[in-house]
């Protein structure tokens, strides 16, 4: 499985989204707002520590949650270029 | 509709009139989400005892002409002996890796009035009361104070008591001043 629908799958776990398949999530779609997945701040304190348990990655400034958080592709693209497991 | 009980065992009564489900437990709280209200996925991250006080109050609102307008003038009033026991469990699990910040926020009782309020934009009063045990008079003095308050003129109110996922109970009504 490649890493964007592993990640698909992750958030699909760690967010508890039951009944929602990886085939739902568009990973260019925003995951949050209206317009995408609909995600709050829980969710995104949720989406920090997926990083960190599954690869290694610790964010040292919040700040820059909001552009890796965009949609599952920009978070899978920060994972390729920074996961150290 | 004006009381709604529900039981782990797959018994649901509605004013009195009586079905039973085949589903048990956390499985007859989802699949009464699927059958009866289905557009609210926020359902899905509520701990269990949210999910019971949610699904009984979606049951016993259902169908009210002007629901959803905000009010200050009915209040969520529940009462129970476990509050968010189950979660708290749950969550205890997750502190020794990662704390799970999902679980944490429910880690208080009066998390499932404030879904009840937040859902149908109630602004009046909203309480959780954990008591040792079912005592009615305490339930009936505390509604009874709760009607003190004159902006107060209505209240979803009862008992709700969530012990494990498989092991649960709601008995809501809605109470007129």
């Amino acid at each position: 499985m490649d890493l964007i629908e592993t990640l698909k799958t992750q958030i699909i776990e760690a967010l508890n989204l039951d009944g929602m398949t990886p085939g739902d999530i568009d990973e260019t779609q925003p995951l949050f707002g209206d317009e995408g997945l609909g995600l709050d701040s829980i969710d995104a304190l949720e989406l920090i520590l997926l990083m960190e348990k599954n690869y290694g990655i610790k964010l040292k400034n919040p700040a820059e949650g909001k552009e890796i958080f965009k949609s599952v592709n920009t978070m899978a693209d920060y994972i390729a270029k920074n996961r150290t497991k | 509709m004006k009381s709604v009980k529900i039981y782990s065992d797959g018994r649901v009564i509605l004013d009195g009139r009586e079905n039973v489900f085949e589903e048990k437990g956390l499985s007859l709280l989802e699949h009464l989400y699927r059958k009866e209200v289905g557009d609210y996925p926020k359902f899905f991250k509520m701990d269990v005892l949210c999910k019971l006080g949610f699904i009984a109050s979606e049951l016993l609102l259902k169908g009210e002409s002007d629901r959803f307008t905000p009010r200050e003038d009915r209040a969520v009033l529940l009462f129970g002996t476990c509050g968010p026991l189950c979660n708290d469990r749950n969550y205890q699990a997750t502190v020794r890796d990662y704390p799970s910040p999902s679980l944490f926020v429910y880690t208080l009782a009066n998390i499932v009035t404030g879904e009840i309020a937040i859902r149908n934009k109630y602004k009046g009063e909203s309480s959780f009361f954990i008591l040792d045990a079912k005592d009615e008079d305490i339930i009936k003095n505390t509604i009874e104070e709760a009607f003190q308050d004159p902006v107060t003129q209505e209240a979803v109110t009862g008992w709700i008591d969530c012990r494990s996922e498989d092991d649960f109970e709601a008995e809501i009504e809605l109470m007129v001043k």
